[in-house]
């Protein structure tokens, strides 16, 4: 084996150190997904800030092991237009770098496996949650995002927890709320809970569409219901939900109890002291957003394969990150690797309010044959690639 | 005289209580000494910000309140002080075992969590999880004499017997850092499993063995070489794999067996020390975690942490005798005996 790694170096003459991990990171400039023109009167709606802090944050955290291993990382990182995407990762390939980091939207992350298939980078999906980008199978694709599925499964175990059978849904316009809303009604009806209404909401104040943008209207009607869902990805309607639900339920989905990868307020596994590793590094001291949590892991997921990976080349390291001895913690007090059939991040789901965590997903009863894990989000067996 | 008799028996009779009462009061009175082999059990709740003391009946007999988010606790080797590393506020705090008040603190860096004496008590090191450093402090002037700078979130410490070498792990870098303790600096670093927690060194000093909590396994490594020897893996009945979270461990006195926590299985592993082979599994509370042996090694005493009480182990049938409540997230069980 010795022989052939010293064949494969000296017969390609990579242009860079056999010590070296090259790692990349893009993103898009103007990304619309952080748009501050949504954030109305200068409310944070959504998480903003550059991932680009939380990327350091990791490799800073594994430096001792990565020195150990006589292992020195570099990152070049770049935010470019849409256009200029594939140029920007394919400068960073003749740059040396092995695994790309990416937070992009959904669209522009199936562009870049499709556009880079042909070499033999590892890219890695941190902020994309569309689940049929994880039915395109591109062999060069892991996500640590959790897909859409995943974050409704979570919601949907607490609702079959609390016996929530009736539900409501109100659903946005745009692609991202639709797929959100589709995402949940599935994950409901597998357990067999019944949607009363999914109604559709509008942003407008116009008389005529007062069924739709009168929360007391949308929330009324004959049938009752135990909770709402809401699937509103910008959250400017989400917000002034609670309390004014026609009857007095509780709101889940996109205000409430909301489900994600990460929160500031989990107190356990060690989350408290990534947090506040967090916030000292970040500019303006922000708090970790599940965005920032995906690149952290990510990051994290790399390096360790690198380092505890028992045979150094780069097939080698690639398969152990895929392996299931690849046994990562994220601060959420169980162990992770990448699901084989579909290269998603398998993790626990908070589901949190703005300031305290209720549960973390799976709950207790939700079991599996093989991993809890595996309760949220597409299992093997109804998992499909497209043709 | 017969009424006489009576009379005195009527009179024991209703002052019986007052008369225990002052038997006890002169017995406390005669012995000043109680603090040592009292069999006290110490608890610290991570939540509640105090120590539970039970006596050796297991009866609660005080709750200390101290500085904020108390963990590891260490008595000195006199066993008249117990010290209390206050995570959230930056101190030791020291409690005098006798009247079991806090009676002083040493103050630290950023969140204390582990800590250790060197062998003549001048020196204690600890590991701050915050800033990833473990510091050396001189007990005397309470001076910071070294910061050892470590990977992320430094937790499990274990002092050599031979006092001279500092074992740290480094919880989110995976690693055993090896440090020397009298010039403060990392000697050699040794990889392990995921998250690192906690440590034993076997009485015959050859072994060092690790916690490493969320790949479920105990690395065995080998003192002279610095080399992992083995790596040991549990799966109580009912349980998968992933649910094993080992962190606390302790050896009986001759090193024969060993006690492993294994956190969310809710289990303490019993194992056969020098053949590593298990000897019972046994059913604690949830996320059971630090784990400490009477000195007659007839009880073992776990904490669960996340249903807040201690279970008592039968050292002979391994099987639990009873679990008593405690306060919020018990951390660190000490035996004053």
């Amino acid at each position: 084996m010795r022989s052939l790694i010293f064949l494969f170096f000296t017969f390609f003459a990579l242009p860079l150190y056999a010590q070296d991990i090259h790692l990349g990171l893009l993103r898009l400039q103007n990304d619309p997904r952080f748009d501050e023109d949504f954030t109305y009167a200068r409310i944070e709606l959504r998480a903003q800030g550059d991932v680009l802090a939380a990327i350091e944050m990791a490799i800073n955290d594994m430096k001792v092991i990565t020195d150990a291993r006589g292992l020195s990382v570099v990152l070049s990182e770049a935010k470019v237009a849409a256009d200029g995407l594939i140029q920007a990762a394919q400068n960073m390939l003749a740059l040396g770098v092995t695994h790309l980091i990416m937070d992009l939207p959904g669209d522009e992350v199936d562009t870049m496996a499709t556009s880079l298939a042909g070499s033999n980078v590892v890219l890695l999906n941190t902020t994309a949650p569309e689940d049929w980008l994880r039915s395109k199978c591109h062999p060069n694709l892991l996500h640590t995002a959790a897909g859409d599925r995943m974050i409704a499964d979570a919601l949907v175990q607490h609702a079959m927890f609390h016996k929530w059978r009736d539900l409501l849904v109100l659903r946005g316009k745009t692609d991202r709320d639709n797929l959100r809303a589709d995402s949940f009604v599935q994950a409901a009806e597998r357990f067999r809970l019944r949607i009363v209404d999914d109604r559709e909401f509008d942003l407008s104040t116009n008389p005529a569409l007062r069924e739709q943008n009168n929360i007391s209207l949308i929330t009324g009607g004959r049938r009752d219901y135990d909770a709402v869902y809401i699937a509103d990805e910008i959250g400017e309607f989400a917000r002034y939900v609670p309390y004014q639900v026609a009857r007095p339920r509780p709101v889940i989905g996109a205000t409430g109890l909301v489900a994600a990868e990460w929160h500031w307020a989990l107190e356990r596994y060690g989350a408290p002291q990534v947090n506040s590793r967090f916030e000292r590094l970040s500019t303006g001291n922000r708090r970790m957003s599940w965005q920032d949590w995906s690149a952290w892991m990510a990051t994290r997921a790399v390096l360790t394969a690198f380092t505890k990976s028992p045979d150094p080349a780069m097939e080698a390291v690639n398969a152990y990150l895929r392996s299931d001895r690849l046994r990562l913690d994220g601060s959420k007090g169980k162990q992770m690797n990448f699901r084989p059939w579909s290269g998603q991040l398998r993790m626990p789901i908070l589901l949190a309010t703005h300031n305290a965590i209720i549960e973390i997903a799976p709950l207790e009863g939700f079991l599996h044959q093989i991993n809890s894990l595996d309760t949220l989000g597409y299992d093997e067996k109804e998992f499909i690639c497209d043709e | 005289m017969r009424t006489v008799d009576w009379q005195a028996i009527l009179w024991f009779a209703r002052n019986m209580r007052k008369i225990l009462i002052l038997i006890s009061a002169f017995a406390l009175l005669a012995s000043p000494v109680l603090a040592r082999d009292t069999g006290r059990i110490f608890v610290s709740n991570e939540k509640s910000h105090d120590i539970h003391v039970f006596d050796a009946e297991y009866n609660l007999i005080k709750k200390i309140a101290t500085s904020r988010r108390p963990r590891d606790m260490k008595l000195n080797a006199a066993r008249t002080l117990l010290f209390v590393a206050c995570g959230d506020d930056d101190i030791i705090d020291i409690i005098d075992v006798e009247t079991l008040e806090v009676v002083d603190g040493i103050p630290t860096g950023p969140s204390p969590e582990v800590f250790e004496f060197s062998l003549d008590e001048r020196y204690m090191y600890v590991s701050n999880e915050e800033d990833s450093m473990m510091e050396i402090i001189d007990l005397e002037s309470r001076i910071t004499i070294h910061n050892v700078p470590t990977g992320a979130e430094p937790e499990g410490l274990a002092l050599a017997p031979e006092g001279d070498v500092i074992y740290v792990t480094s919880e989110v870098a995976d690693m055993v850092h090896v440090v020397d303790a009298a010039a403060g600096v990392v000697t050699d670093n040794i990889i392990v499993g995921t998250r690192p927690r906690r440590f034993v060194i076997t009485p015959d000093t050859n072994e060092l063995w690790v916690s490493a909590e969320l790949s479920s396994e105990i690395y065995v490594i080998d003192r002279a070489s610095n080399e992992v020897t083995s790596v040991l893996e549990f799966l109580p009945p009912g349980f998968r794999p992933e649910d094993v979270t080992p962190v606390g461990m302790t050896l009986t006195r001759d090193g024969s067996v060993g006690l492993i926590s294994l956190g969310r299985a809710n289990h303490v592993a019993v194992i056969d020390a020098h053949s590593k082979e298990i000897l019972a599994y046994v059913l604690v509370g949830r996320r059971a975690w630090s784990v400490a042996l009477s000195r007659d090694e007839k009880t073992a005493v776990v904490a669960n942490g996340l249903s807040d009480d201690i279970t008592l182990i039968d050292m002979e049938t391994y099987r639990p005798i009873r679990s008593i409540p405690v306060g919020r997230v018990p951390h660190t069980v000490v035996i004053d005996d």
